[in-house]
Order: C-alpha cells, then structure tokens, then sequence
C-alpha cells in the first residue's frame, strides 16, 4: 500500500515528533496603559479587534474589509509613514484562510507595529497602494505567490514568475520542486513539447553520481575520446537505500529479548 | 608554432614561420577568447572580480564585450532561472560561430543548492556546454584556469568547425 | 552548426512604429549596467523617458520557499545568497530573527566578532558600489582601484571563514570560529588602508570631478516623503534628508556601545547618496578600530548555552554523552522554536533587512519572509526614472545599489 501523504501541505515535516511534545509560545503582553502603543489603540478605537505585543512590537489584529482605513489612520493621525513589508501565510490547510500582514514603521518615535488580518480563499483585499506606494511591489508580490487578488491595485500582474506560468508557488499546495508544468516549462518554451523526450527530465535526485558519463565530463589524469564506453564491462546499479530494521519489543517473541531475560 | 633557432634577422634570410592553417587559426581563435559578460547572480561578482585588479583577465587576451554578436564563449555565471532561460538560447543563438560556453558554478551546473521550482536544473538542459566549472561561487582563479582549459580544447579541435560536430556535442 | 528552436527572431528592443511617436526600448534583462538581471521597458519621447517599466524576477530561485523545507540552521547557508555581495549581513540578519525568537543572546566575543564583519562586509559592498556606480557613469580607474582594495577585504574574510563570497560566518547563537591570529593587526592595517583610499583615490578622483558631478548631480532626486512612501530605506532615505539608520535608531548587538556618526545629505539626489557611501566606509573604519580593544577583553565562548536548540561545543559533543545525544538530535531533528512570529530589523549595506519569521513549533519555518531592500528599490524606479534623459538610466539604476539575488529571492 502507498504511504499516504496530506496533499493539503506538502512542505517538510519533521520525521519524529515526541508524542508528549507541545511546543512552547513565544511570550505575548498587554499593550501597557501608557505609551505610544497605547495611543495608537485608542486612536483605532473599534477598528482594532485584537492588540498585544510581542517581541517589542505591537501586533493588531484587524477586519479585513477595514484594511484601508485601519492603515489611513495609522498612517495619518498616528504616524506610521512607511510600510516595510507586508506579506501572506497560507493557513488553507488548516483554517481555509490566508492571513496577511503588514509591518509599518513609524520613524519618529522608531517604533513597529504588525496589522494582521484574515481572508478566505477567493476573497480579495484592498489595495493600500494610494498610501503606500512600496504596496505597489508587495501586492503583486502577493499575487504573483498565493493568487491573493487584490482589488484598485494599478497594475496587478505577476512579478517573480512569468507571466504565463501556472500555479502560485508559495502555497502549501505547491511542492518545492514544482509541479509538472513547472518541470518542463523552459524545454516547452524554447523547443518545444516534442523534444521532451531529447532532453529527458529533470535531475532532481541530489545524490546521483554518473561515473561513466563522458560525454559531459572528462578524466581527470588521463583522458577518454568523446562518448566512450568506459564502464569495462560493469552492468549499471541502482542506487540502493538501506532500509531501517525495525524491531517490535512489545512481542514477547523478540529473539534479542529472550535471551536477555 | 614552430620554432626556430635561426636568428633570420642577423643572417638575413627570409622570416619564414611553417605552421598548419588548423594551428594558425586556433592560435588566433584560443588567444583573443572574447567573453559575453552574462553574469547572472553571485558567480557574476567573482568573474568581476576576474576581471579586475589583482586577477586581470586582459593578459590573456580575454576581454568581456556586451555583445553576443561580438563575443566568443558565453561564461554564464550563476543561478539561471526559468524564467530567464529564454534569454539565455536566445543570446546563445545571436553569437556567431564559432562560439564556446562555459558553465561557472553549481547552480549553472546542476542548479546547485537551488532544488526548486524556479530554477533551471542545469544550463546544459537548454545550451551545449564546453566546460563545467565546480565551486558555489568558483573562484577567479577557478574561471582563469576553465579558460586555459578552454584554450586547450580549441587548440585540439579542427579549424573547420563543421568537422568538430561530435566533438562539440551540440546536444540539441 | 545551429540547431533550430522555437524562439524565432524578434525585434521588441526597438518599436517604431507607434501613432504617438515614442519610441519603446527594452533594457535587460542581461545588461552590464543593469546590476544583475534587471529588465526595463522603458518608453521614449525622443530622449526623455515617458514610461518605465521595470521587470523583475529574472533570478527568482524560490529561496522563501526553500525556507519552508529546510531545518532553521539548513537554511543558513542559503541566505548568503540573498545579497551576495555583503553575505555576513544576510546570514547576521536571519541568525539574529531566530535568535530573537528562541529567546538567546550570543555571547559578547561573537559579538564582537558578528560587528567586526558586518562592518567588513559594508565595506565590501559599498566599495562594490563605488567601483560598479563609477563603472556606469564611464569612470573606469576607479574600478580597477575600488576593486584593488575590496580583494584586502575578501583577504580578510576568507582568513576567517574560508570563502571570499558566501561566508556562512555567523550562526545562530554565535559564530563557529574565533578570528585567526594576526587578524586583528591585518585588519587595523586595512583600516588605515581604507582611510586613505577614501580620501585620496577615490575622493580625489570622483568628489570634485566636473564630469562627476555633472552626471550626478540632480538626478535621480526623491524627496523625503516619496522615500518613505516607496519604501526607501538605508543610504536611499539617509540621501533624502530623513535621519534614520536602525543600527542607531533601534540598536542591536554592540552598537549602542559604539561610538560613530550617521551621514546624511538634503541633497536628495544621486550624488548626495555617493557622499553618504563614502562618508559611511569611514565610519565603518571608526568602528572596526573600536572593536579591536574590545575583543581583547572578551571571554573566549563563542557560542551562546542553550542546549535545547544549540549544539555544544565540539569538544563537549567528543567527550561528554549529553552533549553527543543533544547534537544528534539537533542534528537529524533540527530545532524547534516556540510558536510565534517576529519581525527583525537590521542595517545592512543597502537598507533596512528583516526576517519575517513564522514558527509553528515545528523544525521547519512556517513561513519566513525576507524584506530585501533592493526590492523595494527596484520598486522606486518606476518612478524616479520617468521624466529623466535616457542617459541618466543607468545613473539612477547604479545609485538605487540594487542586487538581485535580494531583488528577486
């Protein structure tokens, strides 16, 4: 039988995991009564559902139909000028939602605060580009990497990818090495599907070694003429894994166990 | 070359120099190698760096031109991603004969430590490669010693380059 | 002979054939002057650019989303990566996000150490730009000597770690070496190295040059608030009056004990910038030469103590079962941080460089955002270069100092 594998997140897990591990949160406080955060809370007012800090920076967790307005008033009446980033996670496998964040900077008082807010898959967020023109990269970013539409955006088109690539390549969907499209999508574009099987497929195994290749690599210390067979004869080995014996000790059966009782 | 032992300029005979056209115009093709500059990530800073100050890549007449029609060999030099490799054929296909590519650092090689979706899995998927050059990023002294490698190659081949079709493995 | 394929000629590079009489160029994406892989679409109105377009993503390599399949100290080493010119800072900003979030503190002659080469690796990189900004702009000596003194300071790096590009020198919790012995000499006698060449090589050829300053000055000029807004960071918004460097602002490791100055210019415009690079390799001198006291008084522990995420030290792991058993599975298993997300901020050559770190506890990176300067730079031009001579181009793309491997991730 397969070994079934969740098809919702095919990002590396950890191979063992302690039955009694529960991990650890990092420490989150209260806004302080007094403060510049304070004052921020207070001028949001309702638009903030959730505040604490973290780490030394405020977190504000928001609506996401308020995202415009949220980011207007910190821009305006609290003085966050300037955008540094802002970003997705994919949470689809677990909460069918992404969130989005956005980290601002506000210099005179050099303090940080991260607004977070949640979507669902085919929603779109407003666009924040008429006050921060660094969104316009982000945002297409954005788009470009998880299909997050973003509505009022100038010019939203990918940016990283070409644009006629399939997929969005940071969900948790989309493995590392990339799906089939992706594999052979500079054969398709620059010779053609017919010459897929010229080239061959990709060489994904890290580990593979070609000691009889010598239409690539020459000999170091004495040299071959091209293409010659050099293999004197040896039939070509797979490369074999060794497997890891698994002893069940729960069976009295165990022949180590008997005899050690 | 040949060589000689007669001083012709004090005896006054005739300056003769006897060589084969195959070795003459190899002399000239290996000796003015003129390099597409196609840095295209961090192995770009080191062929810089090649041909800078302390490594001074003019003293074997290798000069980087920014030209494909004007250039030699094609060093590309880092990461090729998919989304450039169009690119790549493409200025590959605007050099002219004869013209020789050397492969400079692992990601060119194999895509190196970037096993992922966006990045070629080696260049020789898509261009006929002469020399594979090893490192992560190679270092110039790396890339000088791949160009008197290549040197030698050229010597070894056929001035006549529709001869060298095997020899230059043109892949596809 | 030439095999055939697909791509079959085309003329995009020149369109003539416009109602509106503007001419459509396309720069890149494998220009020389384009600082990596830059493609730009610019359109002309005789010689002034209407239009421009920049296009990016010609060196994407998945690096964030290597981050999610990899343990968090496998992932070091792909950070040098990110801006390969100045690596240190790159692997510095990422150890000290997961340091940050594990809650550790490297002990004090890492962090001498840790300043040290940020500040070396500053040079390197503004020193690259020195030499790359002047090669745009047609000063070709200044290449030839920028790059004289950048190979002393690879010297330096490769004495310490071994590589001349990608250092992989900082590792979370610490570094994995001390510095060599005669490291310290070497690199004061650098120090006065650069001093000098700052004044008298490259100032006296670029500062007061006529051609210099007649391709520099006023072009490329961004006012404070658009610096802001577009996202500007680092020397670009130091350029535009707005004093803000975070290794002042919102110090971490040593610089809050260091003593040093913050360039800034109200110039706004591209020779304003190159002023602050130079001012700002001085400065860097000024604080290598304070370290080097300082690391005579530190303890010799390289590593921070923290067992459950941090190996022992080799010689530990050899002899002593705990620290053998510790290694192997941090080893095999990887670490795994609390859950929680943190944002870390640093100064590196080319701006404000932050990790976005997202753990859910697990080995693996839930997600991890790196904010690259450069990409918010490149992000600039679409602006900055509308309205200017078509000459001026390259003298912007130089002074925005955009690296790619940053740009594109």
């Amino acid at each position: 039988m397969r070994k079934y594998v969740p098809k919702d997140n095919v990002q590396g897990k950890s191979y063992y995991t302690d039955r009694f591990w529960v991990a650890p949160r990092v420490p989150r406080t209260e806004v302080e009564a007094e403060g510049h955060f304070a004052q921020v809370l207070t001028t949001l007012a309702k638009l903030a559902k959730e505040a604490y800090v973290e780490l030394g920076q405020m977190v504000i967790h928001i609506d996401a139909s308020q995202n415009f307005e949220v980011m207007k008033t910190l821009k305006e009446a609290c003085g966050y000028t300037q955008c540094s980033e802002q970003s997705a996670v994919d949470y689809l496998a677990k909460d069918g939602e992404f969130e989005l964040f956005y980290q601002l900077l506000n210099i005179t008082e050099a303090k940080r605060v991260r607004v977070i807010c949640r979507i669902k898959q085919n929603e779109a967020i407003e666009s924040i580009e008429p006050l921060y023109k660094s969104a316009n990269f982000a945002e297409r970013e954005i788009f470009d990497m998880f299909g997050i539409k973003v509505n009022n955006h100038p010019f939203l088109k990918r940016i990283l990818m070409p644009d006629d690539w399939e997929g969005h390549p940071l969900l948790k969907t989309y493995p590392m090495i990339g799906d089939e499209f992706a594999s052979w999508y500079e054969v398709d574009k620059i010779f053609g599907k017919e010459y897929r099987d010229v080239i061959g497929p990709e060489n994904r195994d890290q580990a593979r070694i070609e000691r009889y290749d010598t239409k690539r690599f020459s000999r170091v210390g004495y040299e071959v003429p091209f293409d010659a067979d050099i293999s004197a004869g040896e039939t070509k080995t797979d490369i074999e894994y060794s497997e890891t014996v698994l002893v069940d000790y729960t069976k009295n059966s165990g022949k180590q166990l008997d005899e050690r009782r | 070359m040949a060589q000689h032992k007669v001083n012709y300029a004090s005896s006054a005979g005739l300056p003769i120099v006897l060589t084969s056209a195959d070795k003459l115009v190899n002399w000239g093709r290996s000796n003015s190698l003129w390099p597409l500059t196609y840095g295209l990530a961090c192995c770009a800073i080191e062929m810089m760096a090649s041909g800078a100050s302390r490594y001074d890549f003019d003293r074997m007449g290798t000069i980087f031109r920014a030209s494909p029609r004007q250039a030699d060999v094609m060093i590309l030099a880092g990461t090729l991603s998919k989304k450039h490799s169009e690119f790549a054929r493409r200025l590959y296909d605007q050099m002219t004969e004869p013209k020789w590519v050397i492969s400079m650092g692992s990601c060119a090689n194999t895509g190196g430590m970037f096993n992922t979706y966006a990045t070629v899995q080696g260049v020789d998927r898509i261009i006929p490669v002469d020399i594979y050059l090893p490192g992560c990023a190679p270092r110039p002294e790396t890339l000088q010693y791949a160009l008197m490698m290549l040197q030698k190659k050229i010597r070894r081949e056929s001035a006549n380059m529709n001869k060298n079709t095997k020899q230059n493995l043109r892949l596809v | 002979m030439q095999q055939p394929n697909k791509l079959t000629p085309f003329f995009e590079n020149l369109n003539f054939e416009r109602d509106d009489n503007t001419m459509v160029i396309n720069f890149g994406p494998q220009h020389p002057s384009a600082h990596g892989q830059l493609r730009l679409v610019l359109e002309l109105d005789g010689e002034q650019v209407v239009k421009a377009y920049p296009d990016i993503g010609y060196l994407h390599r998945g690096i964030e989303k290597m981050a999610e399949n990899m343990t968090y100290n496998e992932f070091l080493p792909t950070t040098d990566r990110l801006d390969y010119i100045a690596s240190t800072s790159n692997n510095y900003a990422y150890a000290l996000a997961v340091e940050k979030l594990i809650g550790i503190e490297a002990p004090r002659r890492a962090q001498v150490i840790r300043t040290m080469l940020l500040e070396l690796n500053r040079i390197i990189s503004h020193l690259f730009f020195v030499a790359t900004h002047a090669l745009d702009v047609g000063a070709m000596s200044v290449f030839l000597y920028a790059f004289r003194e950048r190979e002393f300071a690879m010297d330096l790096m490769e004495d310490y770690c071994g590589a001349r590009l990608t250092h992989s020198a900082v590792r979370i919790g610490g570094v994995p070496l001390d510095l060599p012995t005669g490291w310290l000499e070497a690199a004061a006698t650098f120090c006065n190295k650069i001093d000098h060449e700052v004044v008298h090589t490259y100032g006296a050829l670029l500062n007061e040059n006529r051609i210099w300053k007649m391709r520099l000055e006023d072009v490329g000029v961004i006012s404070a608030e658009d610096a802001l807004s577009w996202g500007c960071t680092g020397p670009m918004l130091r350029g535009s009056g707005v004093n803000w460097d975070i290794r002042k602002e919102e110090p971490y490791e040593l610089y809050p004990e260091l003593d040093f100055d913050i360039p800034t210019s109200d110039r706004c415009d591209s020779y304003g910038r190159f002023m602050i690079y130079m001012e700002e390799m001085k400065q860097s001198t000024r604080i290598i030469r304070q370290l080097i006291p300082m690391y005579k008084k530190t303890e010799p522990q390289l590593m921070a103590h923290a067992p459950q995420y941090i190996s022992a030290p080799k010689e530990e792991i050899m002899t002593q079962n705990y620290a053998l058993m510790q290694h192997f599975v941090l080893v095999t298993q990887g670490m795994r941080p609390p859950k929680g997300e943190v944002y870390v901020p640093t100064e590196s050559p080319k701006g404000e460089l932050g990790f976005y770190i997202k753990s859910e506890g697990e080995p693996y990176a839930y997600r991890l955002k790196c904010r690259a300067p450069s990409f918010f730079h490149t992000g600039l031009l679409q602006e900055l270069l509308v309205g200017t001579y078509i000459a001026d181009v390259v003298t912007i793309i130089g002074t925005t100092n955009i690296v790619f491997g940053e740009v594109d991730r």
